[in-house]
């Protein structure tokens, strides 16, 4: 019986091709940019976590604000990383210098730091080492430089064992690190120069200490333990003020980001949903029309013995048709657009549908077209058998 | 089959009460012809859409096929009208976009007939009204005469008691309209209960009995 509903209803949708077309124009455009919007919205999402992700969620990096005239020192860090949750420790400074290359003058960021930050950070060597424990003991003047500062500096990558004169200082480059083709680096250039944290702590003017620091757990499972211990000792260190310092964990960041672009795809979600309704308007329209126009086939069925439930089942299976139709061609034709998306997007972002997007533009189009069809439908079931009959 | 008794329905247009049926009494025996005959206006359309169900008297009784039906719910006339009553239309009423088989399939759908049965039925409907080769026809695009063969296919296609025409011949031709009268007589020689209401003395001549209406009171029979 259902079967057989949907094929009559399939048979008076396609009595008038270009009208039902035109009525499921609204379902599918809305349909369209239903599933379009929320699938690149959270396609990106996920592909931005992911690479928060990999850069490790097993990571805290700390900044200390307010030292109390108390610094911080590489001795410091060294008893919090005496603790189980905590594998690595690695102090940053950050600066920013000029390099000389020929004529030209290159902006570059320094990190001062020590060996254990590339380890942490997951860094690889494209040529020569990394920065050594004797580097940091002895103030060495070594360099170790990002892939794309050495390209940018010297042309090619190949910079290991040659000269870099950054603020009016001469840095032996003793290594450089492998490309970074993740997405995050891909944002900006990252003309990076590392140098040993102590080279930073001499060339600045203050005697500030550890401002900002890395730290590794042992394990991703021992995170909230590392940032504990962490926590716990900067408050004993900073007379229990919790302002003074603030420790950022990637999971944290990786929490925020979803449920912002969760926000913001329920917000472009349901903005689409309004133009869904505004297309069950259109189909509420067109079954008023077709429930006038075919007023003597009512009549008709009515003689012959179709009841009310009939009758309105009919109508409403009619709408619930041509909603569905439109859903379906709405969905093939994201499939498509997020396709050609796709061929333009960079390659670490893949746009693919979102599945619970599909799951709610069907239930929404089938609700659209109960809602919407339901009054046509009991216009039409209503209908005296006689007066439809002698309707011209 | 049909006994009406006592049948009244009245019309209200503003003050004026028009009684369209004025205290009718009637009865059709089963495998009977009958003619109801009577100018526009006299009620006969009334009579036929009390005794075809499509609607109720205000005052009065009506079993049909032995079944008492006024007070009956909408849903409850309905399935009589789909059981008991073969309906068959001046302007044929096929629905214009389904074939003739899918017309005359109509009926069954709503009784619930699988569609083994059903294909079985509409096949032999058509076949008794000689319309076999144009199952896969739509309506627009036989002729009148043939239209109205299948609508009669439609009307036969459950098996009902009761065979209801008004003015089955009103929009043919004589000669058309003649073979169709022909195919109700042998209906009836089949032992089907036809009642055909005509306006036309002559068609009403051609049944077996004629009940005469007037101003919503039966004038007499012949």
């Amino acid at each position: 019986m259902i079967f057989q509903s949907f094929k009559m209803a399939w048979k008076s949708i396609s009595a008038n091709k270009p009208r039902a077309f035109l009525t499921m124009l609204g379902i599918i455009i809305g349909v369209m940019s239903l599933v379009v919007l929320v699938s690149l919205v959270t396609s990106a999402t996920n592909s931005v976590t992911d690479q928060i992700a990999s850069m490790g969620t097993d990571m805290l990096t700390v900044s200390v604000m307010d030292d109390k005239g108390n610094p911080l020192k590489q001795g410091d860090l060294s008893e919090i990383a005496q603790d189980d949750s905590i594998a690595l420790i690695a102090p940053v400074s950050q600066a920013s210098g000029t390099v000389k290359s020929g004529t030209e003058t290159v902006s570059v960021s320094i990190e001062g730091t020590t060996g254990a930050y590339f380890q942490i950070q997951g860094d690889e060597l494209a040529s020569g080492r990394l920065l050594k424990t004797a580097d940091v003991e002895n103030i060495s003047y070594v360099a170790v430089l990002s892939n794309e500062a050495a390209v940018e500096i010297y042309g090619d990558a190949n910079a290991t064992g040659r000269t870099l004169t950054m603020s009016g200082r001469k840095y032996l480059v003793v290594g450089v690190l492998a490309e970074d083709d993740s997405m995050m680096a891909s944002f900006s250039q990252n003309y990076t120069v590392y140098v040993p944290y102590t080279v930073t702590e001499r060339l600045s003017s203050a005697a500030s200490g550890v401002s900002s620091f890395y730290v590794a757990a042992t394990d991703a499972e021992y995170i909230d333990r590392a940032e504990a211990t962490v926590e716990q000792a900067l408050l004993s260190r900073f007379k229990n003020d919790e302002d003074a310092f603030f420790i950022f964990n990637q999971d944290t960041l990786a929490e925020t980001m979803s449920s912002v672009t969760n926000t913001f795809s329920l917000l472009l979600g349901g903005i689409a949903a309004i133009s869904l309704l505004v297309g069950g308007i259109g189909i509420m329209n067109i079954m008023l029309v077709s429930v006038t126009e075919r007023t003597r086939e009512i009549g008709i069925r009515k003689a012959i013995g179709a009841n009310k439930r009939v009758i309105l089942s009919q109508f409403l299976i009619e709408a619930l048709t041509i909603c569905l139709i439109g859903c379906a061609i709405g969905i093939a034709l994201s499939g498509l657009i997020l396709a050609v998306v796709n061929l333009f997007a960079s390659d670490t972002l893949t746009f693919s549908f979102s599945g619970s997007v599909i799951i709610v533009a069907v239930l929404f189009s089938t609700f659209i077209g109960v809602a919407f069809g339901i009054y046509p439908a009991r216009k039409a079931a209503g209908m005296h058998p006689i007066d439809a009959l002698r309707y011209e | 089959m049909i006994d009406l008794c006592d049948i009244s329905k009245i019309y209200r247009v503003g003050d004026e009460e028009i009684h369209a049926l004025d205290r009718v009494s009637m009865t059709v025996a089963e495998g009977e012809f009958v003619g109801i005959t009577g100018p526009s206006g006299s009620g006969k359309s009334t009579m036929m859409h009390i005794i075809g169900c499509l609607d109720t008297a205000d005052y009065g009784t009506y079993r049909l096929d032995g079944q008492p039906v006024e007070h009956r719910s909408e849903g409850d006339l309905a399935v009589i009208r789909n059981r008991k009553i073969g309906f068959i239309f001046q302007s044929f009423n096929l629905i214009s976009r389904m074939t003739l088989e899918e017309n005359v399939e109509l009926p069954l759908i709503y009784q619930g007939v699988s569609p083994h049965v059903r294909r079985e039925r509409v096949g032999a409907a058509l076949e008794r009204v000689g319309l076999s080769n144009r199952r896969k026809h739509t309506p627009n695009s036989i002729s009148g005469g043939q239209q109205q063969r299948a609508a009669i296919a439609r009307a036969l296609v459950t098996e009902p008691a009761l065979i209801l025409a008004d003015e089955p011949t009103g929009n043919l031709d004589s000669k058309t309209g003649e073979s169709i009268l022909e195919l109700f007589r042998e209906l009836n020689a089949s032992g089907k209960t036809i009642v055909l209401i005509t306006h036309d003395n002559h068609i009403a001549g051609e049944t077996g009995r004629t009940i005469r209406i007037m101003d919503g009171r039966i004038e007499g029979t012949g």
